[in-house]
């Protein structure tokens, strides 16, 4: 019954989306506006069959309905509440359906918000395009993955959901936050596409989707970052980030993505760009699919590859329909797109977007070279070859620091030109904290050249983010007379996306400073404990105080208890574990990590007790961890900030001296 | 300088282009081909000096002359408990043969989880363990189960990754043979 | 000179003494172990997805680490150290490919891509810095003036 009602929920998606489609197209091709005011409402439609199918896939979990193959794979009867609703997401098919759900979610948000100008070529096109997304999905769904299917004889109990799937709660937070993300850049593309296909390149579409993309990059900020934490807590190899085939899927788009959301300035300000902030919307929601098919083709080796599908074939040729359609309109439009504009100078806020895209665009195909390259060399040399964290790390460093210069210099730098006596006033003091914490780092004893830069240069970025806060807020306290906190809130709402962005860059710093830290500083060791024996590792006493086994549910956990100490005060006892379950061969160890602001004690249990009562403890002394989640806080704080609805439309801007020179006379030249 | 932008989409499109080829070609192919095959194959196996689990020795010198099978395996993991029949009776068919040596090596387990399985499942061959995983690294294991026959002038004719039946282990006893 | 000057230079000056202390040469060979470390990060573990065998904690990990040093303390190279593991394991034991043959590739595209990028950069500001100022034109002011919402 319940297969049944879900795949109807399907059908009504999938004939949703494509009379939808069709009702559009037919309004476009007619101008009939009656058309496309009811297409716009099948929108509606396809969000409401989501919803259903999503609703009937839960009550199935809750239910423990076995006689879906779903259910009876991914949950048994003793699987906890909380890991039984998030088996939504804890397989492909689920996955897919959640895709559908947040898509539909995204669809209806857009249609919502334009529902006055639903006869809008623009509007109705970018529906039509997102309903063919959707369509697409459906589709997948009512074929090869199809999450309904049922089994011929239902089994009394279920597998269980993959055990490193139920072994801690961010389970429930991290895909979905990542689909969000994901899914998100739907809408951009929709817009994109529609506005290479009526040729209206006005910039009033990128005002409009600007929202829509800082939210989707913002949740997928969260996701990847939680993404992290997840492996960090779970996985217990010590790390955070592997560069996995799968998170390097989760990267790219963001990376093409916060490309975007800086060229886009540059695009509103002076109305130049626009092939080219085109081109990385539609590159972002190419590698978008991109990263869906590498992570669920099971063509790559991952720690992801939980299932391993037939969706494959299918999801390379939408990526391939979507990829020509995206380079055919631009091959089509793309030299009438561009619009005449002259950058002044080199030392210029457009200069530097320009160069954070060319050093963004680099760090997304050092990435993508790095996680496609096994499958190039193994079809030109039949010969299997990894790529790994060693070639990630040498490659990516330098970009990632010259990125923190830019972060550091570029907001100081005004729009269209500067006289070097502005920019070297500006910098000054920011330039010297960086200095200045480069030498006491040294002085601390740091000697890696890349750590040292990124501290100095996270400094300097954070030193000009205050001082465009004081000025800011100084500025304000003149011409009000508000108190300081007062006048920093208004001045922070009277222009929200520029604050809310230092916001973001100030969790970025903090991030580029954790990573910096941890990479480099960590300790590692490996101590075998006989009950009642001690290790000490690097001011840590480790006291191995026994073992205890436990059962619950599917799942039979042994714990070492191990009480830590730091010279005379007691932090507490760790129970670093491992855990067996039916459904797997080998047994899932669960760190348990002592989190501290300047340093965490991650403890892992690599072999229970043997003969003698002995247990090997891994001990990893991780400095500034927990600052990576906090960095990815500050970062979603901003994208909140600088999402939040301006005050003003227009701030009066706090006037800093730009020089301005005599334009010299020019023959007019009217815009095309 | 007509047309710049349609010469550069049409350039990162051919690019798209291959790169959606080369994927298309490796869609179905196995990531995992390369672990699951032996670079050993073919060269002299390492030389190994193991204790047993019934307080002896096994080494290398002593099977010199022998075809030699040698089984990576543990008691936890679950394809080695499949395979298990399997390597018992082929076991059973050559144990009479003098030219003919056997060999379990037990790969990342404990001694007494050992002991618990050999008692209540019977190991007839010699099950000698790895403390320290040194010949597992040797013989350049990347997992249990894995056999490898080596022919009687110490080479290794034959290896088969992940679980075998009969017939396998014959295919494998007959290269170190040298019948094939 | 005036005194804003002085204090970048004495800025400058800070900054490259300190990058030349950071990336002074420490002075003779790297130590074992920390050729152990180097060596045994760039080799994957045998039997995990992406793992080092520096970062991994299976008892094959811990035996090839061990291995490791014996291989270094026996006076072999880096070189040979990972030409023993390839033999061993294939080429897929090693996390960071090589740079020769189809590794240029891997290793040379994205710093070609960098230098071309940014020398299209180069050339397009120069093309935008020739671009004319544009002012508005009669017709232009009219076109506003009648699109602007009464």
């Amino acid at each position: 019954m319940k297969a049944t009602l879900g795949v109807l929920a399907l059908a009504l998606g999938a004939s949703g989306a494509l009379l939808g489609i069709g009702t559009l197209a037919v309004g476009l091709a007619r101008g009939d506006d009656r058309l496309l005011r009811v297409g716009r409402r099948y929108v509606y439609v396809v969000l409401a069959a989501a919803l259903l199918a999503a609703a009937v896939m839960e009550w199935a979990l809750l239910t423990h309905d076995f006689s879906l193959a779903y259910v009876a794979n991914n949950n048994a009867r003793a699987t906890p509440l909380l890991y039984t609703i998030t088996g939504l997401w804890a397989a492909l098919e689920g996955s897919i359906l959640l895709w559908g759900l947040v898509l539909g979610g995204y669809l209806a948000f857009v249609a919502h918000k334009f529902r006055n100008r639903a006869t809008d070529p623009l509007v109705a096109w970018a529906l039509l395009v997102g309903l063919v997304v959707a369509l697409f999905f459906f589709g997948l769904m009512l074929g090869p993955a199809n999450p309904f299917k049922t089994l011929g004889t239902v089994p009394s109990d279920g597998q269980g959901p993959n055990p490193i799937l139920q072994n801690h709660p961010l389970m429930a937070f991290h895909p979905p936050m990542l689909y969000l993300g994901y899914v998100g850049f739907t809408v951009p593309f929709s817009f994109a596409i529609a506005s290479l296909v009526t040729g209206r390149f006005g910039e009033g579409w990128l005002s409009e989707t600007r929202r829509a993309t800082l939210v989707a990059w913002g949740f997928l900020t969260v996701g990847i970052v939680l993404g992290a934490w997840w492996s960090y807590e779970v996985l217990g190899w010590g790390g955070y980030w592997a560069w996995d085939p799968v998170e390097n899927a989760s990267l790219l788009p963001w990376l093409t993505a916060t490309a975007f959301i800086h060229s886009v300035m540059v695009q509103e300000r002076r109305g130049m760009l626009r092939v080219w902030n085109l081109s990385l919307v539609i590159a972002t929601f190419c590698l978008t699919i991109l990263g869906t098919f590498l992570t669920r083709s099971g063509i790559l080796n991952s720690v992801h590859s939980f299932t391993q599908s037939a969706i494959g074939p299918t999801l390379l040729v939408f990526l391939g329909i979507v990829a020509a359609t995206g380079i055919g309109l631009i091959a089509w439009r793309g030299d009438r797109l561009r619009a005449p504009g002259r950058i002044d100078s080199a030392v210029s806020r457009e200069s530097a977007f320009l160069a954070n895209n060319l050093l963004f665009a680099a760090l997304a195909f050092v990435v993508l070279l790095g996680t496609v390259y096994p499958l190039i060399a193994e079809a030109l040399q039949n010969k299997q070859l990894s790529v790994g964290e060693p070639y990630f790390d040498r490659m990516t460093t330098p970009l990632g620091i010259a990125l923190l210069f830019l972060m550091a210099a570029a907001p100081a730098l005004p729009w269209r030109r500067t006289s070097g006596d502005v920019l070297r006033d500006r910098l000054l003091v920011p330039a010297w904290a960086g200095a200045l914490t480069m030498v006491l780092a040294v002085a601390l004893g740091a000697r890696e050249l890349a750590q040292v830069l990124a501290f100095g240069l996270g400094a300097f970025a954070v030193a000009g983010i205050v001082r465009q806060y004081v000025i800011g807020g100084r500025g304000r306290r003149r011409t009000t007379g508000e108190a300081w906190p007062v006048a920093l809130v208004r001045m922070v709402r009277g222009n929200p996306r520029l604050y809310g962005g230092l916001v973001v860059h100030v969790g970025v710093v903090i991030v580029a400073v954790a990573i910096a830290s941890s990479s480099a500083y960590s300790t590692k060791r490996e101590v075998r404990l006989a009950e009642g024996q001690s290790a000490t590792v690097r001011g840590y006493t480790l006291t191995y105080n026994g073992s205890h086994s436990q059962r619950s549910g599917q799942k039979n956990t042994v714990s070492a208890d191990i009480r830590v100490r730091r010279g005379g005060d007691d932090l507490g006892t760790y129970a670093p574990s491992i855990s067996t379950f039916p459904n797997a061969s080998q047994g899932i160890g669960t760190p348990s990590v002592r989190t501290g602001f300047r340093e965490d004690v991650y403890l892992t249990l690599v072999s229970s007790p043997n003969e003698q009562g002995r247990v090997t403890i891994g001990v990893a002394v991780n400095p500034m961890v927990l600052w990576l989640w906090v960095g990815g806080g500050v970062m979603a704080l901003g994208t909140i900030v600088a999402l939040s609805p301006s005050l003003r439309r227009r701030t009066k801007r706090v006037p800093e001296p730009v020089p301005v020179e005599p334009t010299p006379l020019e023959p007019e030249k009217v815009p095309v | 300088m007509r047309h710049r932008a349609r010469w550069i989409a049409l350039a990162t499109g051919a690019v798209v282009a291959v790169l959606a080829v080369v994927l298309a070609t490796q869609v179905g192919t196995d990531p995992r081909a390369d672990a699951n095959k032996s670079h050993l194959l073919g060269q002299n196996a390492p030389s190994v000096d193991l204790p047993t689990l019934d307080g002896g020795r096994v080494r290398s010198s002593d099977l010199a002359g022998k075809v030699v099978v040698v089984n990576f395996w543990n008691s936890w993991c679950i394809p080695c408990q499949e395979e298990h029949p399997a390597l018992v009776e082929f076991f059973r068919r050559h144990a009479a043969d003098p030219g003919f040596a056997m060999v379990g090596i037990v790969r990342d387990d404990t001694e007494g989880a050992i002991r618990r399985y050999v008692n209540d499942e019977g190991v007839p061959y010699t099950v000698a363990l790895d403390p320290g995983a040194e010949a597992s690294l040797e013989f350049g294991t990347r997992g249990q189960p894995e056999t490898y026959a080596i022919s009687p002038d110490g080479v290794i004719a034959g290896t088969q990754f992940g679980p075998s039946s009969v017939t396998n282990l014959e295919n494998l006893y007959a290269a170190a043979r040298g019948q094939r | 000179m005036s005194r804003r000057n002085v204090a970048w230079i004495a800025l400058a000056a800070v900054v490259v003494i300190t990058l030349a202390i950071v990336a002074w040469p420490g002075g003779g060979r790297p130590s074992d172990a920390a050729r152990v470390r180097s060596v045994s990060s760039e080799l994957r573990c045998p039997d995990c997805e992406s793992q080092s065998i520096a970062q991994s904690s299976t008892e094959t990990a811990r035996a090839a680490r061990a291995d490791i040093r014996q291989r270094v303390a026996a006076g072999q190279s880096d070189g040979e150290i990972r030409q023993a593991y390839i033999d061993k394991f294939g080429p897929s034991i090693l996390l960071k490919p090589e740079s020769g043959g189809l590794g240029i590739l891997v290793w040379g595209l994205p710093a070609a891509a960098l230098v071309l990028g940014a020398g299209g950069l180069v050339l397009a500001l120069r093309r935008w810095r020739r671009e004319p100022h544009l002012h508005p034109t009669d017709a232009d002011r009219e076109l506003v003036q009648r699109a602007r919402p009464r």
